[in-house]
Order: structure tokens, then sequence, then C-alpha cells
């Protein structure tokens, strides 16, 4: 049992908050001192003001937290009423939110190639990933699926990170390839081209992509998505079930899972 | 306005600085507050409940918000009481030593199970300073029923588990029949009564046809359900003698103090510690300044002081 939590309030200010693609939003917050203790795959619960009907926080991965400037970007999907005025908050406007929240993604820093792969909104916490597979120098490709052509985002985003290659797949063929992604994960899976892969979407999206992996002995990372309420140890609301039995909590083992771990 | 107003209370045995306590399942064991703020500035801690054995509880999803409040179907995980005893470390014994006092809760679906739990809590003594029964756990061994949810299962209760422990006995009662119930309690040596338990609700995605929680049915807390404890801790603190903990949607200063005039000794923040986690230490400056906007000397006198 650890001694003492971590987690904290922070105060924020929105610095901009712009519409990135269809119901895909893009914030960048001042959030001072924070962005030094968040690590890639992490997360932060955001306190978004304006309705005392709403008590709960809003947990929401981060797609860059940078220290130099106490800039934190979230990349957000408008889902429901609260992710609704969160894309309403203007620049100047602020409230506070509780982190760090959750474990950072473990990666690979000796993999000879890895593979990002996000579906939507998952998109967020994979961009995170492929600043830091660039600064360990490791050699990466991604694959990034959506509904449709007017929901994908963050193509550009991973190619000036460093992706050698992204490729898209759309669920109406209206951009890339028509399908899901693992319509481009099979053959190089199978023929050894990653040994690494890294993932965030849905979880249909994800138990496919975690079973390809586990099939051709790759290993595979998934961040995990759940109702919670504290997303600091508290409320015990936001289980994973695991492949041993029983769960765990997406807040305090995950959200990011070695994808054996988890009962799919 | 006076400077100065005692706020020291005795909750049936637990003598706490003052009256703001943590209702069991929002504070987990204490420890994931210590980086909001000193846990040890409130009254009372009490722990998330433990169990004869580890339970998985229920599937994911185990929680869903709702208009003024939230509603979960955690089952009372927990590590079981073996595990939590082994693991209880300096950190919770420490707590007493730093002024705070450490109420433990237990769960149980039988009489026997909660037989069990008190008698090996007895080793965690003198790191903690009552044991709370949580009597709202379906009783597997007669048909599922509240374990405490009639005056007779509180008799049989507090029978089967007074003479374990010299700890004081709290008993977090179910938002049912809470007079009759706490006299029952009371009767049989309960040394104080913690109200409202979560109140039984249910919220259906009528898109899906399905219930929002992995069961059927869940427990409501949050704001939406403080008007209820308060009358609830009314009707129980008119019937009893014992002193009574309120707990039910507590926010503010104002919200404790609604708790107290109705006639609750201490008060127990609950949801809100998961949504604004720096809120107990808040509502204890907002529950004094109340108390010296009364122009009283000790928070006694307004125990039960409401006019009507």
């Amino acid at each position: 049992m650890p001694l003492r939590g971590n987690v904290q309030v922070f105060d924020f200010t929105v610095l901009s908050n712009t519409q990135v693609a269809q119901n895909l939003y893009r914030a960048q917050l001042k959030v001072p001192g924070l962005c030094k203790s968040l690590a890639p795959g992490q997360f932060v619960n955001v306190n978004v003001p304006g309705d005392k009907r709403h008590i709960l926080r809003i947990p929401l991965s981060f797609s860059l937290a940078d220290k130099a400037t106490d800039t934190l970007e979230l990349i957000y999907a408008t889902v429901g009423e609260g992710t609704r005025r969160l894309s309403q908050m203007k620049p100047g406007d602020a409230s506070d939110m509780t982190a760090p929240c959750g474990r950072p993604w473990r990666l690979n820093a000796s993999s000879k190639r890895s593979v990002l792969v996000a579906g939507g909104v998952g998109i967020t916490p994979i961009i995170a990933a492929a600043r830091k597979l660039t600064e360990l120098g490791v050699e990466f490709d991604a694959v990034i699926g959506a509904q449709t052509a007017e929901k994908l985002f963050g193509e550009e985003d991973l190619l000036a990170l460093g992706a050698q290659n992204v490729y898209v797949t759309t669920d109406d063929g209206s951009k890339g390839t028509k399908g899901f992604v693992t319509a481009a994960l099979e053959e190089p899976l199978s023929q050894g081209v990653w040994d690494a892969v890294y993932t965030c979407g849905p979880e249909p999206m994800m138990r496919s992509v975690a079973k390809l992996a586990i099939a051709n002995n790759v290993a595979c990372q998934v961040s995990m998505e759940r109702m919670m309420s504290c997303a600091f140890g508290a409320c015990n609301t936001c289980n994973v079930p695991l492949a041993k039995g029983g769960y765990a909590s997406a807040c305090m083992v995950g959200p990011v899972f070695e994808a054996k771990e988890i009962a799919w | 306005m006076v400077d100065q107003v005692k706020m020291a209370v005795n909750l049936g045995g637990i003598q706490m600085k003052n009256p703001i306590n943590t209702a069991a399942g929002t504070f987990g064991y204490g420890w994931q507050f210590e980086g909001f703020y000193d846990v040890s500035l409130l009254g009372a801690i009490t722990m998330k409940g433990v169990a004869r054995v580890p339970w998985e509880g229920n599937p994911a999803p185990r929680m869903c918000e709702l208009n003024g409040g939230m509603m979960n179907s955690v089952g009372l995980a927990n590590p079981g009481v073996d595990d939590f005893i082994a693991h209880t470390d300096d950190y919770m014994k420490d707590l007493e030593g730093r002024g705070t006092r450490v109420i433990m809760q237990m769960a149980a679906h039988s009489v026997q199970e909660m037989i069990d739990v008190v008698e090996r809590l007895e080793e965690l003594n003198p790191h903690i300073s009552a044991i709370e029964l949580n009597v709202s756990c379906p009783n597997l061994e007669k048909g599922g029923k509240p374990l405490g949810g009639t005056p007779d299962q509180a008799t049989e209760i507090m029978k089967a588990v007074r003479p374990l422990t010299k700890l004081p006995i709290l008993v977090k009662m179910a938002p049912v029949n809470v007079a009759e119930i706490g006299k029952a309690f009371e009767a049989e040596g309960a040394d104080g009564l913690t109200l409202i338990n979560s109140i039984p609700g249910m919220s259906i995605n009528v898109h899906t046809r399905k219930s929002r929680l992995s069961k059927p049915t869940g427990g409501l807390s949050g704001p939406l359900c403080h008007n209820a404890a308060v009358r609830m801790v009314w009707e129980c603190a008119s019937a009893v003698s014992i002193p009574i903990c309120g707990v039910g949607g507590v926010e503010t200063g104002e919200d404790a103090a609604e708790f107290i005039l109705a006639g609750a000794t201490a008060v127990s923040v609950g949801s809100a510690n998961l949504y604004d986690p720096m809120c107990a230490p808040r509502i204890l400056n907002e529950l004094t300044d109340w108390a010296k906007s009364q122009g009283v000397s000790d928070i006694h006198e307004l125990i039960g002081a409401v006019e009507c």
C-alpha cells in the first residue's frame, strides 16, 4: 500500500480551444507546475465549470505536456454535455484539474520498429507517445482510423513527430483504406515488421489489435477508457477485468495495460 | 459573531477534535488524499469497508453520473480483512497519533461473516478508534435482503457483535425506517449511528433499453440525496439518544450545518471527496464560521437546534 497519493489540484487557464475535426477539439491550457510531473499515457481529470447539475470531472488524455512553457494540450471529442461545455471555453477562461492520473506508456527504447495504433479520439495519447518515441530514437509507423474522413485527425501531427509511415483507414472508405485499423496491421504484424504495438481507441478496436498482436507474439500495450469519479484510487469505479481474474483500476494500475493482462 | 467556538465532539466514544468525518468508500484508505491536504485536519476518517475474504466487486460499468449526483454499483470491492491487516503499514498506524480518529468499516454477507471480521479487526486496536458495521449488504444466507433491514435483524447483529469488542461500534444505516431500526441497534449497545447509506436507484439508457450500470440498480449519492438524508437524521435523532453522524450530499459548511441542526453530532463528507478532493477541510472551516455566526461558544449548542 503506497504511503501517499501524489495527485494534486492544479489551476489552469485556456490559451486556445479550436475544432480540428468533426466533434474533435484541441485545447491548449496553461497549467503552472503540472507538466514536469506528467509522462505520455497519463491523464488529467478536468473540472469543466458552468453546470452545477454535473458534479464529476472529465478524465482526459493529453497529447503534449510542455514543461518549458507549462502548456498542456488536450485533444478531446465532444461526446456529452461536459465535453460540449469544455469546447465552449474561451481563451482566458479558468478552472482546475486533478493530476497526474494513472501510469504512463512503458515505451520500449530498444524496439527496432514500433507501431502506434489510434482510433478516433484515441489519437491523443498516441501523439504523446510518438513524440517520446522520437526522443528515444525509436523508429515507428502509425495506423490511424476513424468512422469518416471528417472525423479523422492526427496524420500530419504524427508525420511531423517522426512517424515514417502513417496508414489511414476509415469505416466508410472516405479516406485511406476502407475498413478498420486491423486491415492495415495484419500483414506487417505477421511479417515481423514491428516488435512493439501501442494502441488507444474504442474498446472493440483495441480488442482486435490486442488479439492480433498476441497471436503474432508482439508486445502490445493498450490505453483503456472507463467511467470514473475520482481518478486517484478512492472510488473504485473504473475497474478493468484481468486475464488472471479480478479487476484493476484504470486510474491507478492503468490506463495503460499490457494487452495480455486484460480479460478481453 | 464570536471569536472562538469549541468544535470537539464525542461520537459514541470517538473523541473527535471537530465534527468532520469522511464517508466509507469515498476516502479510500486515507493515503489517496495526502497529496491534496493533511488528512489529520479532519475529526475522523472512515476507511473503506473490508470483508472476511476479498470481494472482487461488480463488473464495469460501476458508476454513472446523474443530475446532481451519481450512482454506483461497486459491490464493495475490497482486499479482505487479512490482506488489509497484513498490509497495514506505518501510515495507517500513525494516523491516530497525528490527531485524527480512524473508523474502520466492515462489510459482510451474513452475521457469521460479521463476527469473523470484527474479531479480526480487534487486532488493529489501538490503531483504530471504532468499527462501523455496514448493514446494507445483501444477506446471502437469507435471500439477499439487506443484512440489517429490520429491527429484529438489528437485534440479532448487535447481540452477536457487541460482546466481541470494546471498541465503539457505529452502524451505517440503510435509508429505510431509520427511527425504528436505529432504536433496535441502540437497545443492543450500538454506540452511534451513521446515516444514510446510498439510496437504491436505477438509471436506464432509453436508446439501448439497458441499465446504465452492469447491475440493474445501484446506490445514489451526492447532492441529490442531501435533503432526504437530513430528514432521516432528524427522524432518527428524535428517536434515539446515541449520537448520529449525518451523511449525504455534503458540499458546503451549510450542508453540514443542516445535519448538525437536524440532530447529528458529526458529519461525513462523501461523494464530494471524489470530485472536489480538497473540500473536506474547506467544509470544516465553513462549518466553524457558521457556528461562530450563530453566537455559540460550543458546537454542542447547535446539535438538534432546529426550530420546528
